[in-house]
């Protein structure tokens, strides 16, 4: 009796430690894998191929955090209808930009150095190598609605939310909200050409 | 009883070494993570002052003509004639000749990891590295090379950044970096070779278009992908030279080379630095 009551408790403890909840780490693997997978593909255009990493990648981003960080003060200003476009029109453009640094980094080999998990946020390290060079990548990541997701991406120690919301923010101020939106459309449409 | 000493003994050290850990951890984690997560008020979100900001832009689209017109149609004739590995030992070549002045900025910011570390560089791959032309200490031993200039070496003494500069054809600056490249410059053993000032300018420009050579389009993915390039470059400059300046998590130093795996072989070990 003892010992089933012990194991009961051992199972307890190990349902409810990190240990079950699947590891960041395999997450950013799984992203990783799944774009490097679209981009060695030969037969598709450089088009197709960003439909087909949009659909992968979006899964494994927090959305609603990216955009509310990447806005930061503009964000209780906007009504729920520029909101959602802006989150829309900014998952294209991180997705474009994430394939195209792929890209370049010849869809190298990546290490997976380290998961560093603290309560529900986590930070994993990766080194991407490319033809004798080593890019560091890092994934910041939230565990929300019972899994891990990417909110920033940290390419040799530069933030892309960071950035992007130094230079919008800076749009913004200039021009306006609209103005932004309208430049970020624009973009998108420039970045689904072919290269 | 000693035994039961002795186990309470060693269960305290090991409860303090954990919060010793604990501690370490939890501070390095926070300001790994930082602000991207908090609201920060929009004051903090200037990256970098820029009060010369027309002028910069001025620089930047020159930059950009130069970058597309002139340097890069060289560079691609350039990467044609001369095969890759090649360029890659002329850019050895060069990396090789600023060591001296990667370790004397280690040294200054009492980076001593940092100063073995380029020092151990330059003599392997001076002498088995034909002249720097080879990079053995990475390709054998391991070691990869720091980054450090004087620019870094002023932030490690809480320098600011001042203000953001575009230099003509160097590209993003500060106030401060550009201070910085400047005093390196004293360190260039070129400058001290009896070269005219016209074979000087030519190999400092073969240096240049030997790097663009080698560059996958950076520049050309940065105007591809954002909005405005000009805005884009000038906060990626700025959390770049933070994180520069910074504790590199990604510092492969000599101590996680193979070469030294042995204990006895790591000199840096001997003298407990």
């Amino acid at each position: 009796m003892k010992k089933i009551i012990l194991s009961g408790l051992l199972a307890l403890l190990f349902a409810t430690s990190s240990f079950a909840l699947p590891q960041p780490q395999i997450r950013v693997k799984q992203m990783v894998d799944s774009v490097l997978d679209v981009l060695k593909r030969t037969d598709i255009s450089d088009a197709e191929k960003q439909v087909l990493v949009s659909g992968r990648m979006q899964s494994y981003l927090d959305m609603k955090s990216i955009s509310r960080r990447t806005l930061g003060p503009y964000w209780d200003g906007a009504t729920e209808e520029q909101r959602e476009r802006f989150a829309l029109l900014l998952v294209q453009i991180l997705e474009g930009t994430y394939l195209h640094r792929m890209d370049d980094y010849g869809g190298g080999a990546t290490d997976y150095l380290k998961q560093r998990v603290k309560g529900h946020k986590a930070i994993v390290d990766t080194l991407v190598h490319s033809e004798g060079l080593e890019i560091p990548v890092q994934y910041k990541m939230v565990y929300e609605d019972g899994d891990w997701q990417i909110f920033d991406l940290v390419l040799e120690g530069i933030s892309l939310v960071k950035n992007y919301r130094a230079s919008y923010g800076e749009i913004i101020r200039r021009k306006g909200l609209d103005e932004l939106l309208t430049m970020m459309d624009d973009k998108i449409v420039e970045m689904n050409k072919p290269r | 009883m000693p035994l039961r000493i002795f186990t309470l003994l060693c269960a305290i050290y090991f409860i303090l070494i954990g919060a010793v850990f604990a501690g370490d951890f939890d501070a390095d984690f926070d300001a790994d993570f930082d602000d991207t997560f908090s609201d920060a008020d929009p004051a903090s979100e200037i990256l970098i002052a820029d009060p010369l900001e027309p002028f910069n832009r001025g620089v930047f689209w020159i930059n950009d003509k130069l970058y597309f017109y002139v340097l890069k149609p060289v560079a691609k004739g350039y990467r044609l004639v001369i095969p890759r590995p090649a360029r890659v030992s002329v850019g050895n070549f060069f990396s090789n000749l600023a060591s001296p002045v990667r370790a004397a900025n280690s040294l200054l910011q009492w980076n001593f990891r940092g100063f073995g570390t380029e020092v151990y560089r330059f003599v392997i791959n001076t002498t088995f590295g034909i002249g720097g032309l080879f990079d053995p200490a990475k390709s054998v031993a391991g070691v990869n090379k720091s980054s450090e200039d004087f620019g870094q070496t002023l932030g490690y003494y809480h320098i600011g950044p001042g203000f953001y500069l575009v230099l003509p054809i160097v590209g993003p600056s500060s106030l401060r970096d550009a201070a910085g490249t400047f005093v390196d410059s004293y360190g260039d053993p070129l400058r001290y070779a009896d070269l005219s000032t016209k074979e000087y300018l030519a190999i400092k420009l073969l240096d240049a278009v030997n790097r663009l050579s080698l560059d996958k389009d950076t520049y050309e993915g940065i105007v591809a992908d954002s909005l405005d390039p000009y805005l884009f470059i000038r906060s990626a400059y700025a959390q770049l030279r933070e994180a520069q300046i910074g504790d590199s998590t990604y510092d492969m130093n000599m101590f996680e080379a193979p070469v030294f795996d042995n204990q006895l072989l790591d000199p840096i070990d001997w003298f407990g630095l």
